[in-house]
């Protein structure tokens, strides 16, 4: 059991506000890590990367590592990174670059470093904040109320299939395609099968979480060049196991279920002011008055809502 | 016998249920209020004990329910009234997943659509539901009825034991081992009996009543394919 949600504004505001109201109604889903997946104003050139480091001890070596790998690739930093510590044995980090000349070339290249310090997201606009614990720590640790923008995602966790470690947390970004990630609720069942499969195909899997399973799926499909809402129905009859995913990019957030409707989904839409949510008294504390609220309770349905204050498109 | 009313707002679920106990042994009618659809409202309520909720609330509301009526003004989510051996449940709007999960007794009325799996696992009781049910209700129920006035959604009356799933309107696909029966003047009888007191008595209802085929009772490997069917 865990706990989902998405936020779609008007205009740009403080959504991370919102994302911790709706985690925060949810903890009780799970509380072993919590994330956010936050959309802010996109920029024309550079990216914002947000990771963790696994042993603080050893972070200024690590941060080293890492940006001269950035470096290698005809980008540089944009100001200091900004590092983050505390009584926990892992750091976490947030740097601003400019554009590596082939950005699947160099995430490659960074990933080697994954055994010491991990790029968890890599956007124009996305910034993944992600730690153990529950909404409400996460969210005093790194700041995430005051954090503004378009849309998000947040995902309360409850570990059933893999360990809990801060890494292992949603959402999970869709490396090494900027600006896209996921979150989960459900079991993968055949997440083994799959993550053979893909890493035959070349592609690495940073956690023994079976939700990273779907970050890397989306990845395959759009290197296949098949569009968001195409992704979300293959992923039906593709993925076996229970879910309601949602996945978000720069244009807005699409969601999936599975074909036994085991994972509800629950949404407040206010002529394209959003909320989804796991459960309905989390949508509650964006929207407290009574309203409509659209159960999506049906077995294999998908949807996408935009940013800007369009409609249902799939 | 006075009104009692109960404000939920974002206190402890067990604190406002305790206050609703302590209201149902004053013989207090109670009035339940601010409800923001939150969780396990009304859990375990006594028999003879009267409930409004105003607004929506959420998952498990009257579940276990022993004698009580309850009435929700909109919408509820999972598993309203699971497990409940008594009583009345009314829900002005939709019901979610789950409706009446496990019941060994007593009805719940629901005015607008029911979700998944309504009716699933009930021993007893009826469930009314005057819109449409959803994917898979009547999975595995054992006893009881689930009547539903508009339609019904895909693989209805899966795999059922001994309860009966009565649909007027369009069944958009119908579960593993159903069997369609045309419903006897007696037993159509029957059923307007449970509708009577709810004012839904129409005999222009074309009724299609679903039980078990019964192949599924007694597992033969040959029968392997239908089981994999589900």
């Amino acid at each position: 059991m865990c706990g989902i949600a998405g936020r779609i504004l008007n205009a740009p505001g403080k959504v991370g506000r919102d994302l911790v109201e709706l985690m925060d109604a949810q903890e009780h889903r799970g509380a072993d890590s919590t994330g956010f997946a936050i959309y802010g104003t996109p920029r024309d050139t550079g990216y914002v990367l947000r990771g963790m480091g696994f042993d603080k001890a050893t972070m200024d070596a690590d941060v080293a590592d890492l940006v001269n790998v950035i470096r290698d690739h005809g980008a540089d930093l944009l100001g200091d990174p900004q590092l983050l510590t505390d009584s926990a044995a892992h750091f976490c980090f947030r740097m601003e670059i400019s554009d590596p000349r082939d950005l699947t070339a160099w995430v490659a290249d960074a990933d080697t470093l994954t055994d010491r310090i991990e790029i968890q997201s890599c956007g124009r606009s996305l910034e993944i904040i992600k730690d153990v614990g529950g909404a409400i720590a996460v969210a005093d640790k790194h700041g995430v109320r005051e954090m503004e923008g378009t849309h998000g995602l947040g995902h309360a966790r409850l570990a059933t299939e893999s360990s809990v470690l801060p890494n292992a947390s949603h959402p999970f970004w869709a490396r090494p395609f900027s600006d896209v990630a996921i979150v989960h609720n459900g079991q993968i069942t055949d997440y083994f099968t799959w993550r053979e499969k893909l890493e035959r195909r070349g592609y690495r899997f940073l956690t023994g979480n079976d939700s990273e399973l779907i970050a890397v799926w989306v990845s395959d499909q759009m290197k296949e060049g098949l569009t968001m809402e195409q992704a979300l129905k293959k992923s039906i009859t593709s993925i076996d196991g229970v879910f309601t995913f949602m996945i978000a990019n720069t244009d807005g957030i699409g969601f999936a279920k599975d074909r036994f409707a085991m994972k509800p989904l629950v949404v407040i839409d206010h002529g394209g002011d959003l909320a989804m949510a796991t459960e309905e008294q989390a949508v509650r504390r964006v929207f407290a008055e009574e309203s409509d609220v659209i159960n999506y309770d049906g077995p294999s349905l998908t949807g996408i809502w935009g940013v800007g204050n369009r409609a249902m498109a799939a | 016998m006075s009104e009692y009313v109960v404000d939920v707002g974002q206190r402890h679920i067990r604190e406002v249920n305790e206050e609703i106990q302590e209201a149902c042994k004053r013989g207090d009618k109670i009035r339940v209020i601010n409800t923001l659809s939150r969780h396990n409202l009304g859990v375990g309520l006594p028999d003879g004990a009267e409930l409004y909720f105003e607004g929506s609330v959420g998952y498990y509301c009257g579940g276990l329910n022993t004698g009580a009526t309850i009435e929700v003004e909109r919408n509820a989510g999972w598993a309203v009234g699971e497990g409940m051996s008594k009583g009345m449940i009314t829900v002005g709007g939709y019901a979610g997943m789950s409706c009446g999960a496990a019941m060994t007794g007593g009805t719940i009325h629901v005015k607008g659509d029911a979700g998944p799996r309504c009716g699933v696992a009930m021993k007893a009781g009826n469930i009314v539901v005057e819109g449409k049910i959803g994917y898979q209700s009547g999975f595995m129920a054992h006893s009881g009825r689930i009547i539903a006035l508009g339609g019904a959604g895909e693989s209805c009356a899966d795999a059922l034991w001994a309860a009966e799933v009565w649909v007027a309107g369009d069944v958009e696909s119908y579960g593993v081992d159903v069997k369609i029966k045309e419903p006897t003047a007696e037993e159509v009888a029957e059923v307007d009996e449970i509708l009577a007191p709810l004012g839904l008595v129409d005999s222009s209802h074309n009724w299609r009543k679903m039980v078990s085929g019964e192949r599924l009772w007694y597992f033969e490997s040959r029968d392997a394919s239908a089981w994999l069917m589900i």
